[in-house]
């Protein structure tokens, strides 16, 4: 595809010659992807391709088991942005950053681009013919010596039909069930799930909950169907006054520790004994389990005494577990109890309205029975689709090896994984944006798959080549063999006609299998610790990292996605406590040594103060030695320092163990874009105790949930609006401190006036430099953002958003370090000298005393101002950055120069430069090596070397509404379209829209008592109003709360 | 006959205002001609000199080359540091280039003679200082080959630079200045170049002379023209001295940067400039007086007045330092209270205390005249002031840019080989011109130099030299008082 982006000259007559031949060729072959020809993708193009055009098909997220609605925006038949799917039950909407980031799987450079076989040792380019014999071959072999019900299929988990598809295929070729297998999932509470309720995963309701405590269960990022957790979190925060409060318990304050109102350090392995004497203060116990407890978990009585109290008190309440260790099981069982006691079952715990992405799949003990088989020479066939068994099981428990003693191993994986590089044939299977499917989101709502594009490799479904293999050999001129999607059409009620017709929603009501509720077990509360494995100073957790899961690693935008705790990225660290750190003279990014049960692992530390002082914390997610350019000796697995533990419920125990910790005497620079983690009371990020709250905004809370409802129905948000009138929120509400407040974005400012006509001279009717008259009516508008703290919970699926919205490159792949002059080539050079990109950033700051446990957090969406008064615009000297009629900070690339004054004199430091040329293909740093560049935004620059950019708020949508408003001769309605950020936040804290327009959501907004201007004293006018976040202090706390910001 | 000079009991004070213009061992106009002519002649040492700056500025031009093919990714850019060593370096020459036009236009506007034998040579400084300072601001764009858009010319589509930008100023002062301090220091070698024409036996070169001399004939007609124009000139040249280095601090003062943001910027750069100029000045003349043997033109009286500026000069610029300390706390501003504490205090500690010693501290000795008179000392401070100017600039630039007003990024900075090789380079640019420039054209103005050779003595005016006081003394070609 490098021709289109060269202008090399093809003259008329040699278009013209181009155009037969190519066309001719496409023509008579099909629209491979090998004829995706020289000017635009498709010169016979498919129906419903119009150049420039885009073209949505919704389809289903399978980046995660919880299966959600996407709406794939293909342009010119290529897929370029994913969003949610707003009729999608699940994420209604919303997309995390790893949702996003599916792009970056179907386009990624590393992926098989066909059929490998292992000749001579090494993987080499086969056909499909002879791969598909070859396979055929092995099976059959595998029948005919008797042993086909030893074979072993593991299959990634998913929902939907193809797991019985799979089964049907697998017992018609004579070969045993297959095994779904998800390492990431919680099996404990599955299980603890099915005893209690009968269902593996019931719906979370926090909005009802009066009191949510986490006992180490992450559930915004990462624990469970995070994104739906996380929109209903959000309703939750954003009652204002009616608010839950949320408490934390665990070793180590993850992202949801992070958002809690208290974080209670429990000592990790003690969760269980904690949970116990919660559920006796819950069903009315003594004071004795308290204390017990409290010794045990070191924490204080009074603080378990209070928790407990509180508990019992505040109905309905909402208690969730997540913990990884050995007795993760028991504590999902006494959670389920105090829950049940609390009488919150059917209230905030929803058994009728199952999620059903957590059926069915296998627990990490039986895959490892099945690797013990392997190892014990009796699997004669191992095929594997989606899993990367040596990746995620621990390295003491030597995949590798028992792979090595089956016979023939095949792989359906697209990447080449540890364990794909191991197999003997590799079939590519196609991206999920490229194949058909479905899955099954709730009991009786099944999200429907399709592909939205042309497989971008030579790859297969592999539901086709399934068929293919059972359907023998093909006969010369025979029918062809079926395909997976006749056959989910013959599935589907309705048939052909009903499928294309619930294809335009993506979603329609039935089941692809019934699951039966299994009848309640009574759960056995009394259960004991098990035994703390191995002996150490230090407890260590593992958990999976929120950013890149199981499979992240190798997707540049989820590597250069700064961890929401950590703030680090392309790279592993080990979690320390800094007095801990201090008391053993370790520094940040001093490579230290967890020495576990099962081995070693190294990497730099990183001083966290939301990590109790005895225990050392480890993302599991990087550490690949293969898996492609990107992931490949980019930092460290934890798992290498575990050996194979499980807990009674047969999951993974990855926490918990014992582990001694030194310091190896090397030094690696943390590659995070942190620069301090401290405000100095700069009121960046404002927060107010909730009681500090006004009457006004506490009673309309729920009006403000409205408001902030999925975007683009703009009638809805028309209809919302009808008799508001300004102000009657409560405006004129003065905080205390607060004189100046008078949040009007950009309203205020000179140029704003300007726009109203404020300097038209009245006797000769002179307009100032806009003319608040002109015919686009752009000097009426006034583009305006509200970012919600209260809502905000610091996932950064924002960022990713505008990464894939915007063309913004990644800049931390080792091969891209290569000309950063002195610093080692390693990924993330580039942001070791703070040269990310991302346009909006997540500002993640400690409030309060770092030493105690009660230090806060404030997360801080920081983008471009577009301030009224900008200080970037009157010191370009090219006029490079103007301001435009309707409030925005331009930016023209064409016209930089790139003397970055600009950038000096932003105060909120949002503007970014293109140090290398990461747009220019024949540099080193290029960011979308082919073919990832397909997935760039065709409405937005790619920008070249030596100029500077920054949020547009999203200019292109911004004209694009406007455009398609005056093609069909109406206004653009409010709310009509929204930015990147805003549609993807899974918390709907980011409102866009027009705030001289009071029927905009954004306009009301303004009128919030929270609202505040960052910087406000610099008279920069800014167009993004944040809103105050809302800390819910502790019952007994709040006679003496301090307050907030 | 002769009468015999009397003993001299005690040396006379030297430091006498009428006294340190005074060339006592330069007897006559012949005796101008042949000695700072003969300077012009090339030498071994003169070619490795030229041969090592044009080895910096290859140096220096393919790293540039680099830099453009990769991107300026390869500097040590950090963002938010978005300005580096470019920058500062390009301060840096500009303000060395300020000592020049201000020896040669405002000392001679306020008639102080000392500046008479180093003027020349400030004056060059001043050309090749403000010809290197010009290149930075291009070196250092991102995309440098579209430079000229910052400069306002007819364009079909009306596009004009933005008057409001700081930089767009740059570009006209530091053109200004350009223009005008070539055009001061070729009209003050006019009569020079003449002499050098009436001498010259290569008939190329005194082709070239004879049309760079603009038909020079020494009449009084042309004296009279000439003195006027001078003047002129001198005048003309003054109110640039302060407006070009105050346009250089409004790139600084019109920003919202903390630490930038200050009125005083504008006479604190100034003075600055000044000082860094006649430091630079010193690190020249000291070795090119010794080299060239021109030790009785440069007289140590006229190194001692120009350290007295110097010292002049270092106590405003500190001065400076203590009330932008003094602002800070004033001010009750925070972020700025904050960027001093870090700037003296904390990261950059280093940098500001290298400022504060070379800049302020070091210079205190000048109060010593045993000091002023000691050459070794001057030219060793002359470097200590070279260095402190260069980071009083690094310190302006990167601790307020790595350390603004949101805290989330904060940064540090450490240039690479680069920026190293650029800086050299400038050097090299800087040090070729002059080098070629001091063997073309005589490097003390011989027709100023005359008008202050004594009137000649009689007949024992070869033995015995009258001092300040009219005592006749033994002739010595050496100025007393100069320590080495």
């Amino acid at each position: 595809m490098s021709d289109i982006t060269q202008p090399s000259g093809v003259r008329r007559r040699e278009f013209l010659k181009i155009l037969g031949v190519t066309g001719a060729g496409a023509a008579a072959t099909g629209c491979g992807p090998s004829e995706a020809g020289r000017l635009i993708p498709y010169l016979v193009s498919p129906d419903q391709t119009v150049p420039g055009v885009s073209t949505y098909f919704a389809t289903t997220c399978r980046e995660c088991a919880a299966a959600c609605g996407v709406i794939a925006e293909t342009r010119d038949g290529r897929a370029i942005k994913l969003e949610g799917n707003p009729e999608h039950p699940l994420n209604r909407g919303a997309l995390c950053a790893r949702g996003q980031a599916a792009l970056q799987g179907l386009y990624n450079p590393d992926r098989y681009n066909g059929p490998r076989v292992r000749r001579d040792g090494q993987l080499v380019e086969t056909t499909w013919e002879e791969a598909i014999q070859l396979f055929r071959q092995r099976i059959d072999e595998a029948r005919s010596s008797g042993r086909g019900g030893d074979a072993v299929f593991l299959n990634r988990h998913e929902t939907g039909s193809f797991p019985f598809f799979l089964d049907q295929w697998l017992s018609t070729m004579g070969l045993a069930p297959h095994l779904a297998i998800d390492p990431s999932m919680d099996h404990a509470v599955i299980a603890a799930n099915r005893e209690a309720y009968g269902v593996a995963w019931p719906s979370l309701s926090f909005a009802d909950a009066r009191l949510i405590v986490s006992i180490g269960a992450d559930f915004l990022d990462g624990w469970g169907a995070s994104v739906p957790q996380q929109l209903d979190f959000a309703e939750a925060r954003a009652k204002m006054a009616g608010a839950p409060r949320l408490v934390y318990v665990g070793a180590r304050r993850s992202l949801t520790g992070l958002n809690a109102d208290e974080w209670i350090p429990v000592r990790s392995g003690s969760e269980l004994v904690v949970a116990n004497a919660l559920l006796a203060a819950v069903r009315g116990g003594g004071r004795a389990d308290l204390s017990t407890a409290a010794s045990a978990a070191d924490v204080p009585v009074e603080t378990l005494q209070r928790l407990g109290t509180e508990l019992a008190s505040a109905r309905p309440s909402l208690v969730v577990s997540g913990v990884r260790t050995v007795d993760a099981r028991e504590v999902a069982r006494v959670v389920n109890a105090i829950n049940q006691a609390s009488g919150n079952v059917g209230r905030t715990i929803r058994p009728a309205m199952p999620i059903s992405a957590f059926e069915g799949a296998a627990m990490s003990a039986d895959t490892s029975a099945a690797i013990e088989r392997m190892r014990a020479g009796r699997v004669p066939l191992l095929m594997l689709r989606g899993v990367n068994p040596v990746f995620t099981m621990p390295k003491s428990a030597q995949v590798a090896e028992a792979l090595a003693r089956v016979p023939f191993k095949v792989a359906f994986t697209s990447y080449p994984d540890e364990t794909a590089e191991l197999c003997d044939l590799v079939l590519p299977d196609h991206h999920p944006l490229e194949s058909w499917g479905d899955a099954q989101a709730m009991p009786n709502v099944v999200s429907l798959q399709q592909p939205a594009m042309d497989p971008v490799f030579r790859t297969r479904a592999t539901a086709d080549v399934l068929l293919e293999v059972a359907a023998g050999p093909p006969a010369a001129g025979g029918p062809a063999p079926p395909t997976y999607r006749s056959w989910l059409i013959n599935r589907f009620p309705g048939g052909g006609a009903a499928f294309a017709t619930a294809l335009a929603r993506g979603i329609t009501s039935g089941s692809t299998a019934r699951v039966t509720p299994r009848a309640p077990a009574p759960a056995d509360a009394t259960a004991v610790p098990a035994p703390v494995e191995g002996d150490g100073d230090f407890i260590f957790v593992i958990y999976p990292s929120a950013v890149l899961g199981l499979d992240g690693a190798n997707k540049p935008w989820l590597q250069e996605l700064p961890d929401p705790v950590s703030k680090i990225c392309w790279q592993s660290w080990i979690e320390m406590h800094p007095e801990t750190a201090a008391r053993l003279d370790i520094q940040p990014g001093d490579v230290i040594e967890v020495q576990g049960t099962g081995g070693t692992v190294r990497a730099p530390a990183y001083l966290y103060p939301g990590i109790r002082r005895d225990t050392v914390a480890m993302a599991f997610g990087r550490g690949h030695t293969a898996y492609g350019r990107f992931a490949k000796d980019v930092g460290a697995n934890p798992l290498d320092a575990l050996s194979p533990g499980f807990d009674r419920a047969g999951m993974a125990a990855w926490s918990g163990s014992r582990v001694r910790v030194r310091r190896v005497g090397e030094y690696t620079q943390l590659v995070t874009t942190e620069g301090s983690a401290r405000q100095h009371g700069r009121g960046i990020g404002r927060a107010l105790a909730v009681t500090e709250l006004g009457g006004a905004a506490a009673a309309s809370g729920e009006e403000h949930a409205a408001d902030v409802a999925p975007q683009g129905t703009g009638e809805g948000g028309a209809a919302a609006a009808v008799g508001q009138q300004p102000g009657a929120h409560g405006g004129g509400h003065a905080l205390p401190g607060d004189a100046s407040h008078e949040p009007l974005p950009g309203l205020r400012a000179p140029i704003a006036a300007d726009a109203e006509g404020a300097l038209r001279n009245p006797r000769t009717n002179e307009v100032g430099m806009y003319d608040p008259e002109h015919p686009t009516g752009m000097a009426k508008r006034r583009w305006a953002m509200t970012v919600d703290l209260a809502r905000c919970t610091g996932c950064s699926a924002c960022v990713t958003a505008c990464y894939a919205e915007n063309n913004i490159p990644t800049v931390g792949a080792a091969y891209q370090s290569g000309h950063t002059q002195g610093l080692p080539r390693t990924a993330g050079a580039n942001i070791l000298r703070s040269r990310e990109m991302a346009w909006i950033r997540l500002e993640r700051y400690w409030e309060g005393d770092e030493a105690s446990p009660d230090f806060e957090t404030r997360f801080v969406p920081m983008l471009c101002q577009h301030c009224g008064n900008a200080p970037c615009e009157p010191v370009c000297p090219v006029f490079a950055t103007y301001h435009s009629p309707d409030g925005l900070n331009v930016q023209v690339y064409n016209r930089c120069v790139g003397t970055r004054y600009c950038s000096n004199n932003c105060p909120y430091k949002v503007r970014y430069f293109n140090w290398f040329g990461y747009g220019e293909t024949d540099r080193p740093q290029y960011a979308w090596p082919e073919p990832l560049n397909w997935q760039l935004n065709p409405d937005v620059t790619v920008r070249g070397k030596g100029v500077m950019e920054k949020c547009t708020f999203c200019v292109q949508r911004i004209r694009e509404a406007e455009n398609r408003a005056r093609s069909e001769g109406r206004d653009v309605e409010p709310d009509e379209f929204t930015v990147a950020c805003a549609q993807a936040c899974p918390s709907r804290a980011i409102v866009f829209g027009d705030a001289a327009d009071e029927r905009w959501a954004v306009a009301r907004q303004l009128h919030d008592e929270r609202a505040y201007h960052v910087f406000e004293e610099l008279n920069t006018f800014t167009a993004v109003v944040y809103l105050k976040k809302v800390t819910h202090p502790a019952p007994a706390q709040l006679a003496s709360a301090p307050a907030g910001g | 006959m002769a009468v015999a000079a009397r003993p001299v009991e005690e040396m006379p004070r030297p430091n006498i205002p009428s006294a340190n213009i005074q060339l006592p061992a330069v007897r006559s106009y012949q005796q101008v001609n042949d000695e700072i002519i003969a300077t012009l002649t090339p030498t071994v040492a003169w070619f490795i000199g030229l041969g090592i700056a044009i080895t910096a500025l290859l140096i220096g031009i393919g790293t540039w080359i680099y830099q453009i093919y990769m991107g300026l990714g390869v500097a040590g850019y950090n963002p938010p540091v978005m300005w580096g060593v470019y920058i500062i370096t390009f301060v840096f020459w500009v303000g060395i280039g300020h000592a020049g036009t201000l020896i040669s236009a405002i000392l001679y506007l306020f008639r102080a003679g000392f500046r008479t034998t180093i003027y020349r040579c400030a004056e060059a400084m001043t050309v090749f200082a403000v010809m290197t300072a010009g290149l930075f601001p291009i070196l250092h764009l991102g995309r440098p080959w579209k430079f000229f858009w910052l400069i306002p010319y007819p364009h079909w589509r009306f596009i004009w630079p933005n008057f409001k930008s700081p930089l767009v100023w740059d570009v006209f002062a530091i053109l200004t200045y350009l223009t005008v301090s070539t055009t001061f220091l070729y009209v003050g070698l006019v009569p020079d170049i003449a002499a050098l024409r009436d001498r010259e036996v290569n008939p190329i070169r005194k082709r070239i002379y004879s049309i760079l001399s603009l038909g020079w004939r020494n009449s009084d007609r042309e004296w009279r023209h000439f003195t006027r124009a001078y003047l002129f000139l001198a005048a003309f040249s003054t109110p640039l001295v302060l407006s070009v280095h105050s346009v250089v601090s409004f790139d600084f003062a019109m920003a919202l940067v903390p630490g930038w943001h200050a009125t005083i910027f504008p006479p604190y750069f100034v003075a600055g400039a000044i000082f860094s100029g006649i430091g630079m000045v010193f690190t020249i003349i000291i070795p090119l007086r010794r080299w060239f043997g021109l030790r009785h033109y440069v007289t140590i009286n006229h190194l001692d007045a120009a350290a007295k500026l110097c010292l002049f000069t270092s106590l405003v610029v500190g001065l400076a330092y203590l009330t932008e300390f003094w602002v800070a706390w004033y001010s009750g501003n925070k972020v700025e209270q904050e960027y001093f504490m870090n700037r003296v205090f904390g990261q950059w500690w280093w940098a500001a205390w290298i400022m504060l010693t070379c800049n302020m501290i070091l210079p205190l000795t000048l109060f010593s005249q045993r000091l002023r008179r000691n050459t070794t000392w001057l030219f060793i401070l002359s470097l200590f002031i070279n260095l402190g100017m260069w980071f009083e600039r690094f310190v302006i630039v990167v601790p307020s840019l790595s350390h603004e007003f949101e805290p989330w990024q904060w940064t540090t900075y450490a240039p690479t080989w680069v920026d190293w090789s650029i800086l050299m380079g400038s050097f090299g640019w800087f040090s070729m011109w002059f080098l070629l420039f001091i063997k073309q054209f005589p490097v003390i103005a011989i027709a100023e130099v005359k008008e202050i050779v004594p009137p000649r003595l009689r007949t024992h005016a070869a033995t015995t030299d009258i001092n300040v006081s009219g005592q006749h003394v033994d002739y010595s070609p050496e100025t007393p008082g100069e320590h080495e």
